[in-house]
Parts: C-alpha cells; sequence; structure tokens
C-alpha cells in the first residue's frame, strides 16, 4: 500500500495544479445570476481560461468577500456593487486598474457613476459590470381601470398619492403602491431617488457629512407614511426584507412600485399577462432622478490570476459582449456609446432606463454597507420609524445623529 | 370486588387517555417534519402553492434530482458536512480516549489542575472567541478549509468527551489492570487490548456527540467557510433559502432539509442507548 | 496504577526523561485546549484594546472599545433581548419537559417511541431547524402561517413583528429542545425510589402535592443541571434569529452573540467584537455562578 502513496500524492499534485492553471475564481451577487450564468458560459466555451462562478446571497456577500480577502483565500475576479467598491478601495484589498483601464479604447464611454464610485485617491480600483437604474413601474391595465391615462404616469407627490388612492378604491386586494418595508438597500434604490429629486440628499458629495435633516427627506417619507396608513399598501410590505421586493409587483395587484431595468426582462418572460409601463421617479413637485446602480468588476488583491482575470475583464466590456449577453439578457450596457441604441431594437421602455442611468446619482462612502444597506443600520431605521413607527420627525432626528456617529467613527 | 370493577374500570380509561394524549403529542410533534418531507415530494410549482396545499397532487422526486445540479450539487455539500463530521468524530475520539486514559490511570504534576483547565472550556462558549478564532486560523492557514472547522469542532467537543471517557476509564476496576500486567503488558497494550472494549460504550457516545455536533454546525461554518464549494448543509441550505426575488425554491429547500436531517435521525435512531447514557453521565456529575 | 508506573518506569526509555505517560496521554487534549481556546481566549483580551480592522493594521486604543460600549444602545437593547427571550423560553422548555417526562415515565407499551419521538428534534441541529420553522411560517407558502391566519390568531406575516416573531421562534425552540431536557428529568425522575411514592399515596395525597413535595425537590439538581446548560445556551442564541428575523423586525430581535457577529463580520471591526465578547463571557460566568447559588441543594432528607 504504502509504495502507492507517492506516485498517487503526484498525480494529485499534478492534476490539481494542472487544473489550477486554467481556472480563475470568480464571485458575483444572487442578483446577477441571471446574466452572469449565461456571459461565464460564452466565456468558457471560447476555450483557455475557465471562469469558475460562484453565487453568492447579496446579504451574505460584503461579508463573505471580505472574510475571504482576510482568511487569505480571495476569488480572482468579484464584481461587487458599486457603492461598496469605496470601502474596499480604501482599505487597500483591490488592485489598482488604472492604467489597464484607461488603455481601453472606449473608456470615456464607461458609466460615469460607476468610475466615479471606482476611483479612490485618483487611482482606479475596478470598472463597471453590470448597470441598474431604479424607474416607477406601474400596472397599465389598473391604471385605467381606475379611471387613469396609462400614458400619464405621476409626475410629482400629490400625483402618487391621488393614483395610489384611486387604484386602491377599485378593492379586491388591489393597493396603489409597494415596496419592501425591510430591505435597506430596495429603498436606496428606489426612495432615495425621490429625495433627490425633491432637491435633497442625505449625504453630502464627498460622502463625508450627514445631511438627512431635510425637507425633501421628510416630504418623501411622509408621502409613504401617509399611503401606509391610508392602506395604498399592503401589509405585507412591512416586513418584507427583500425576497418580494419584486413579486410584490408582480401579484398584478398593485399599480406602481420602484423597482429597476431588471423588473422589465422578468415581467416580460415570467409574468406576461401583466401590462406595465415605466417612467422616471418623480419629485416633489416634478423633476425626476434614479440612482445608477449595478455591479463594478474589479480584481481582488491577493489574487495569483491578474492578468487572466483582466483578460476576462476586457471581454466583458466588447462591444458585441455588451450587446450579445448583457443587452440580450436584459442588463443595461455600462458603456453609454451602445447602451441607446442596444436597446432600442429591444423595447423602448429600456430606453426610458438607460436615460435614467446616463443621469443617475450614485452615493459615495466609505462607510455605505454600515450606513445604507446594512438591515440593522440607521437608513432602514428611519424609514421603518417614518413609515410604521413613530413618526417621521423622530426618525429623521434619530437617523441624522446615527449617520453622524457612524460617519464620525473611524 | 365491586372496589376491585371500579379500579381496573378507572385505571382502563387513565391508560386510554394517557395514550391519547402521548399520541396527540408525538403527532404535533412530527407534524413540521411530515409537512417538510410531504413538500419534498410535489412539484417545483406545487410546492411554491400560495396557499400551500397539504397533499402533493402528483409524487415526484424532482426536487431531489434538482438538488444534484444546485450550485455544486448536493453530493458535495454532503461529502463536505461528512468529512468535516468524520475528522471531528476521529479527532474527538482519539484526544479523548487518550486523555481519559492518562487522567483516570495515570498521575503527573498539575494532573487536576490540567483536568479542569479541559473542562472549563465547557463554561466558555466558542460564540465568545469567534473573532480571534478567525485570526488562529489564519495564521495557521487554515482559514476556510474544511480541517480548520474539524479542528475547532473537536476543541469545544473536547471536554465533555474527555470527562466521558475519563468516567468510563474510572469505572473499570483496576483489578484488570493488574491482571494484565502481570501478563506482561504495557500501557500502550493496556489500553488498547484490555480497555479499550470495555469502554467501546464510552467512545461510540463521544463519537456520537461528536458527530451530531459537528453536522450540525452552523455560526463557525458560517464564517471559518468563504468558498462556495467548501460550503457544509446548514450553509448550502441557508443560501438556498435567500432567494432572490421572491424566487425561492421551496421544494427544493425541504428535499435539502430531509437529506440534512436524515444522517443523524438514523444515527439517533440506531444508538439511542448511547445518547442517553450520556445524559445520565451529565446528571451525575 | 503502582503497577503500571514501576512496570513502565522500569521498563521504558521514558523514565530516563521522567516525563509521566499519562502526561504524554493529556498532551494531545491539551493541546488543541491551548491552541484553539486558551490563546484565542487571551487574544480576545488583548484585541479589546485595539480598533482591529478586518482588513488592514490594528491600532492600540485603550478601553475606548469599552467607553463605546457603553455608549452603544444597540448593544444594551440587545442584551435586554437576549434576557427577555431567555426568560421568556425557559418556562415552557421545563414544564412541556417535566410533563412529557411524567408521561413517558410510565410502564406502557411504546412508551420507547414516544421518547424517541419526542427527542427526534433534538438531533435535527438549530439552524436546519430554524430553516424548517421560517418556511412553516412563511406567509406564501407556510402551513402554520396557513392554519394560524384560518383561525384567526394572526393577521400579518408570522415574522414581521417584533412580538409575534419572539412568539415564532420560542414555539420553534421549544420543539427543538424539550426533548433533551425531558431526558434529563426523566433519568432524574427514575432514580426517585416509588417507595416514596407509595407512601405518599397511602397518606392520601394527590397528583399535585406528589409533584411539590416529593418529585421536584429531589430533582432539584437535575433541574438545577438542565436549567444552567438551557440558560446558558438562550443567552447564546444565534442560529434563530439570523435565519428566521434576521435581527428584525427594526433591530428589535438581535441577541448579543448575533452583535458581536455583526461587529466582526459586518462592520469588520473586531477590537470592537472581541470587547462584547469579553463582556459576554463575563455575565455568563456571572449566571451560572449565580445559579449554582441559588439552586444549591440543601441538606435534605
Amino acid at each position: 500500500m504504502k509504495k502507492y502513496i507517492v506516485p498517487v500524492l503526484f498525480a494529485i499534485v499534478a492534476g490539481v495544479s494542472a487544473r489550477a492553471e486554467d481556472i480563475i475564481t470568480f464571485w458575483v451577487r444572487d442578483s446577477d445570476q441571471a446574466i452572469v450564468d449565461p456571459l461565464v458560459k460564452a466565456y468558457n466555451a471560447r476555450g483557455g481560461t475557465n471562469v469558475k462562478l460562484s453565487v453568492i446571497p447579496a446579504m451574505q456577500f460584503v461579508t463573505k468577500f471580505a472574510t475571504s480577502i482576510a482568511g487569505g483565500s480571495p476569488p480572482d475576479v468579484v464584481a461587487i456593487d458599486l457603492i461598496y467598491v469605496p470601502a474596499f478601495s480604501k482599505a487597500g484589498q483591490m488592485t489598482d486598474l488604472t492604467v489597464q483601464a484607461k488603455a481601453l479604447p472606449f473608456f470615456d464611454k464607461l458609466s460615469p457613476s460607476h468610475i466615479r464610485l471606482a476611483a479612490y485617491e485618483g487611482k482606479l480600483y475596478a470598472v463597471p459590470f453590470s448597470a441598474e437604474a431604479s424607474v416607477l413601474v406601474y400596472n397599465t391595465d389598473l391604471f385605467t381601470k381606475a379611471g387613469l391615462d396609462s400614458k400619464h404616469p405621476p409626475a410629482n407627490f400629490a400625483e402618487i398619492e391621488q393614483d395610489a388612492q384611486k387604484i386602491t378604491s377599485l378593492g379586491a386586494d388591489t393597493k396603489g403602491f409597494y415596496f419592501s418595508g425591510s430591505c435597506a438597500g430596495c429603498n436606496v434604490f428606489t426612495m432615495l431617488p425621490l429625495v433627490w429629486a425633491s432637491g435633497g440628499d442625505i449625504l453630502s458629495e464627498d460622502g463625508k457629512t450627514a445631511t438627512v435633516d431635510n425637507n425633501a427627506v421628510r416630504s418623501t417619507l411622509s408621502l409613504y407614511r401617509k399611503m401606509w396608513e391610508a392602506g395604498y399598501i399592503p401589509q405585507a410590505a412591512q416586513g418584507d426584507n427583500g425576497t418580494n421586493f419584486f413579486t410584490g409587483f408582480a401579484t398584478g395587484k398593485v399599480g406602481m412600485a420602484g423597482l429597476g431595468a431588471f423588473a422589465i426582462g422578468l415581467l416580460k418572460e415570467k409574468y406576461p399577462n401583466i401590462h406595465f409601463d415605466v417612467a422616471p421617479l418623480p419629485g416633489q413637485n416634478g423633476g425626476s432622478a434614479s440612482f445608477a446602480g449595478g455591479d463594478s468588476i474589479g480584481i481582488p488583491k491577493g489574487s495569483k490570476k491578474v492578468k487572466e482575470a483582466w483578460e476576462f475583464i476586457q471581454w466583458c466590456l466588447q462591444d458585441d459582449t455588451q450587446v450579445n449577453e448583457f443587452a440580450k439578457h436584459g442588463s443595461i450596457p455600462v458603456r453609454t456609446d451602445i447602451a441607446e441604441s442596444a436597446y432600442a431594437k429591444l423595447d423602448p421602455r429600456y430606453v426610458v432606463v438607460a436615460k435614467a442611468m446616463a443621469t443617475g446619482k450614485t452615493p459615495y462612502s466609505t462607510k455605505y454597507n454600515e450606513l445604507l444597506n446594512d438591515p440593522n443600520g440607521p437608513w432602514l431605521g428611519m424609514v421603518q420609524t417614518a413609515v410604521f413607527g413613530k413618526g417621521v420627525d423622530e426618525a429623521v432626528k434619530e437617523a441624522q445623529e446615527k449617520f453622524t456617529k457612524i460617519l464620525g467613527a473611524k | 370486588m365491586v372496589r376491585v370493577a371500579r379500579k381496573s374500570g378507572g385505571k382502563v380509561y387513565k391508560i386510554a387517555a394517557l395514550y391519547g394524549v402521548c399520541c396527540g403529542i408525538a403527532f404535533l410533534f412530527v407534524l413540521p417534519l411530515f409537512w417538510s418531507f410531504i413538500t419534498s415530494l410535489k412539484k417545483p410549482a406545487d410546492a411554491n402553492a400560495s396557499p400551500p396545499n397539504l397533499l402533493p397532487s402528483t409524487l415526484t422526486l424532482e426536487n431531489y434530482t434538482r438538488l444534484l445540479h444546485y450550485g455544486d450539487g448536493i453530493f458535495n455539500y454532503f461529502g463536505n458536512s461528512l468529512v468535516v463530521a468524520m475528522l471531528t468524530v476521529i479527532g474527538v475520539v482519539f484526544l479523548s480516549t487518550l486523555a481519559g486514559y492518562g487522567f483516570s490511570r495515570f498521575s503527573f504534576p498539575g494532573k487536576n489542575v490540567l483536568f479542569v483547565m479541559i473542562l472549563i472550556t465547557l463554561m466558555i462558549p466558542f460564540q465568545s472567541i469567534l473573532t480571534p478564532l478567525f485570526l488562529v486560523l489564519r495564521t495557521l492557514s487554515l482559514q476556510n478549509t474544511l480541517v480548520g472547522l474539524s479542528l475547532v469542532n473537536t476543541t469545544f467537543q473536547l471536554p465533555f468527551s474527555v470527562f466521558m471517557m475519563r468516567n468510563s476509564f474510572e469505572s473499570v476496576p483496576r483489578d484488570l489492570d493488574n491482571a494484565a500486567a502481570i501478563d506482561g503488558c504495557d500501557s500502550k497494550a493496556l489500553l488498547t487490548r484490555v480497555l479499550l472494549p470495555i469502554v467501546l460504550p464510552g467512545v461510540i457516545t463521544v463519537g456520537l456527540f461528536a458527530f451530531v455536533a459537528s453536522w450540525n454546525e452552523f455560526l463557525a461554518a458560517l464564517i471559518f467557510l468563504t468558498d462556495a464549494d467548501k460550503y457544509t448543509l446548514p450553509i448550502m441550505l441557508l443560501n438556498a433559502q435567500s432567494g432572490y426575488l421572491g424566487t425561492v425554491d421551496w421544494g427544493l429547500m425541504q428535499a435539502g432539509i430531509f437529506i440534512s436531517v436524515l444522517p443523524c435521525a438514523i444515527l439517533f435512531l440506531l444508538l439511542q442507548r448511547y445518547y442517553i447514557s450520556a445524559l445520565i453521565a451529565g446528571s451525575i456529575k | 496504577m503502582q503497577t503500571i508506573e514501576r512496570e513502565l518506569v522500569a521498563g521504558t526509555r521514558w523514565s530516563r526523561r521522567r516525563v509521566s505517560p499519562g502526561f504524554l496521554y493529556v498532551l494531545p487534549s491539551l493541546l488543541f485546549v491551548v491552541v484553539f481556546f486558551l490563546i484565542p481566549l487571551a487574544m480576545v483580551i488583548w484585541m479589546s484594546l485595539h480598533d482591529w480592522p478586518l482588513l488592514g493594521e490594528p491600532a492600540y486604543t485603550g478601553l475606548d472599545n469599552y467607553a463605546a460600549l457603553l455608549g452603544d444602545s444597540t448593544f444594551w437593547d440587545g442584551l435586554w433581548f437576549t434576557t427577555k427571550y431567555t426568560i421568556l423560553v425557559t418556562p415552557p422548555i421545563f414544564i412541556c419537559a417535566y410533563i412529557l417526562a411524567h408521561l413517558v415515565n410510565s410502564k406502557m407499551r411504546w412508551v420507547g417511541l414516544f421518547r424517541t419521538i419526542y427527542f427526534l428534534p433534538v438531533v435535527i441541529g438549530l439552524g436546519t431547524s430554524s430553516l424548517l420553522w421560517v418556511w412553516l411560517f412563511n406567509d406564501q407558502v407556510g402551513f402554520f402561517s396557513f392554519i394560524l391566519s384560518h383561525l384567526g390568531v394572526i393577521k400579518e406575516p408570522v415574522l414581521t413583528t417584533p412580538n409575534t416573531s419572539l412568539a415564532g421562534v420560542i414555539v420553534m425552540v421549544v420543539w427543538k429542545t424539550v426533548g433533551f431536557t425531558m431526558v434529563l428529568l426523566l433519568v432524574g425522575m427514575q432514580a426517585i425510589p416509588t417507595e416514596l411514592y407509595e407512601a405518599a399515596k397511602i397518606d392520601g395525597a394527590t397528583w399535585w402535592p406528589i409533584q411539590f413535595f416529593i418529585t421536584i425537590p429531589l430533582l432539584r439538581r437535575t433541574i438545577a443541571l438542565a436549567l444552567i446548560i438551557s440558560v446558558v445556551g438562550s443567552f447564546l442564541a444565534f442560529d434563530q434569529f439570523f435565519i428566521m428575523t434576521g435581527g428584525g423586525p427594526n433591530n428589535s430581535t438581535v441577541t448579543v452573540v448575533y452583535w458581536i457577529y455583526r461587529a466582526s463580520f459586518t462592520y469588520f471591526k473586531l477590537g470592537y467584537g472581541s470587547a462584547l465578547s469579553l463582556l459576554l463571557m463575563v455575565i455568563l460566568t456571572a449566571i451560572s455562578v449565580l445559579q449554582l447559588v441559588v439552586l444549591r441543594e440543601p441538606e435534605t432528607y
């Protein structure tokens, strides 16, 4: 028996290292799964380096990713929610990609929001991967039934309230509005733009000061609270931690909801009976805004396959990949030079989203997770207190304090 | 005679009532598992039906076959859990048997102090040293490895196991040792050839507890495993449950739960008395 | 024992090194305990005096973490919640366990089967059990939610309001752990000599006084043991809240261990997490000592 050990070990080691040459590990969050599965398949079909995909639930993504870096075994490539790039760049955990990125021919056509968030102290630590923008999705059938003009979506808060009321009065469990009451990220995506469109913000431009206490925030929270108290929102919304972020609207019994481009593809594919249209998210007195989101892709420090990883990233950004993989599966291309043309052919509703993204905003903060995405953090706390709890004033005061405390800490 | 008749009549009622209550409670206990199992046999769309249907319209093993393709495949995760559990069992059995033997049959300076030191870990749970444990594992390059997780599991099973094994050895009369010595046994042979067969029930108990504790371990696995292909069953199930956009596959989940529960349930049914004996020993402490 | 030692001293090489073989047998276990327990224990204390980011360099900050801890309202809320949870979950477990232990303490047929069924959830694992019950309480597809809402008991999804989600978790925990306490009590009960019961019955005592004056006092030691195990276990609750409620709604079901996990692995502040861990240890020790003192067996019969 003993004499076999050495050759067997050798074979195993040889086999493992041979395979190791060809494989780069790639982590994405589950929200991207629909586009990434075919994307990786297409890349692997080309031969050469193989990409091994790992899909991590969005809620655990930051923890798992940071722990893997701290533990010394990070993935070779990672597609991370663009809002986290500042934090990881600051911690020195991403490879500097400035040189490679700037060498790309279409560099200045890459999504501005992504690039802005990928920059830290003058260097670039990631490039755009997938793009999302938030918009208001509304059920045209319900609009018509309620006597509303389905070509005239609400353009300010008063109209949102009115439309919600008319739809709710259709009865039979039909409700005017939906949002995920226990999901921090969902509301940053869909509620915060209302604040922006109303002329306010919760963070200063450099992300270092909390500006929670302002009228735009108050009126947005009041809008939601009024709709909740009047019963225009389904009861189940309060406890929804994001699991029903999309299906809340897809029940067909909800008039309006803040969603993103992903919803367009999903609705068309899985819920063809729901007739819908999209509109920009309005401000209190008109105007509109959007959360420019999505993922950026980068190479964690500690990856031993930087060259292969960059090859993969570059392939993702090419023209035909953008059109055939991203656009085809419903994701907005991150290249503004192709975005509109790619989409115009697919579905006019995408154009609304693409326009929204081009003018969309993204908060920049190295404390993003703690402040805004954490289910136990002050942003969600403020929303919940304002809408379901003690009230808007109390909520805003508490949030301003908590935000400031977190921003003040190192 | 009348008195006897009345007594036996009353007794029958009492026994019937007792059975009834026991059965009722047993039914309630089994119900969650039963529902889960039934749901795992439904077609996926049926399993996701809202409101839920009690009985499946058609029985199918589809959920189980789909588990084969979930992530890296159920065999992978099952294998991971199994590897960690077996390594833990081996580690625990080996270490605690040796230690129990050492504490029972030998005297050396500081013996009592060391024994207490090992038992102290019972008082302090691993949850409170998670943070530095992470760093220790990282320093040993064992973070994100099944071996590292097994080592952590082993350590925290040790106090109870060493205690059990020492008790087991203590309950074997010393005359056997003397007899064996006369026959020319040294301490190693005494352990392996004479004592081990006698303390085997203790070993089995300790192994059983180690297996179950390791198989079901959640928090440690959550933190110490970051590569998805290394996940153990509870973590895989957790991820399956975090379905995005309301697309949790409940049928798949119940199938996964069933597979998770099966090994420990079987082991328990086969080795019940060892479990109970451990609790008895614990009470005597 | 003497025989072996003498033999070993005479016959083996160890005698020259004067290391007791007993020590060598114990050594591997000791090594594990030192490396994976004692060293981390020392590290917790050391790390709690630093600002120690998960990614980055640690910096010595003295008692700053403890000062921050005092002002951390989420932590104190969590501590209060953990205490509340422990207080609420322990009586149901014990009352049910006591009743069940009585039921299976008879000599009727199939009592073994019942005992097995009641104990079965114990081997399932808290994580898996939480996942199972999250499904049962799910408002769309869960059977329990379905039944409860039809009975009019609940109007909203169980896991969305603070009180009902706590109740739901407690039900799950009772289901899962009662078997364990039941067996502990059962073992204790079976050690009570039946003559005592006979004597009481002859004196005309009925069920309740028998329990109160005979069974429970004689079970004192067993109850004490079971209580300590249960209370410490409840205080360390994590799995069920992480999986079933995610600490929500609105942070109302965050336990101490959950907070430690978040501090260390969501906010990446290992130093602060260590300070919290140390505090947890102190609290647990205090609770255990308190229980031992209060439940100490008086000199009886």
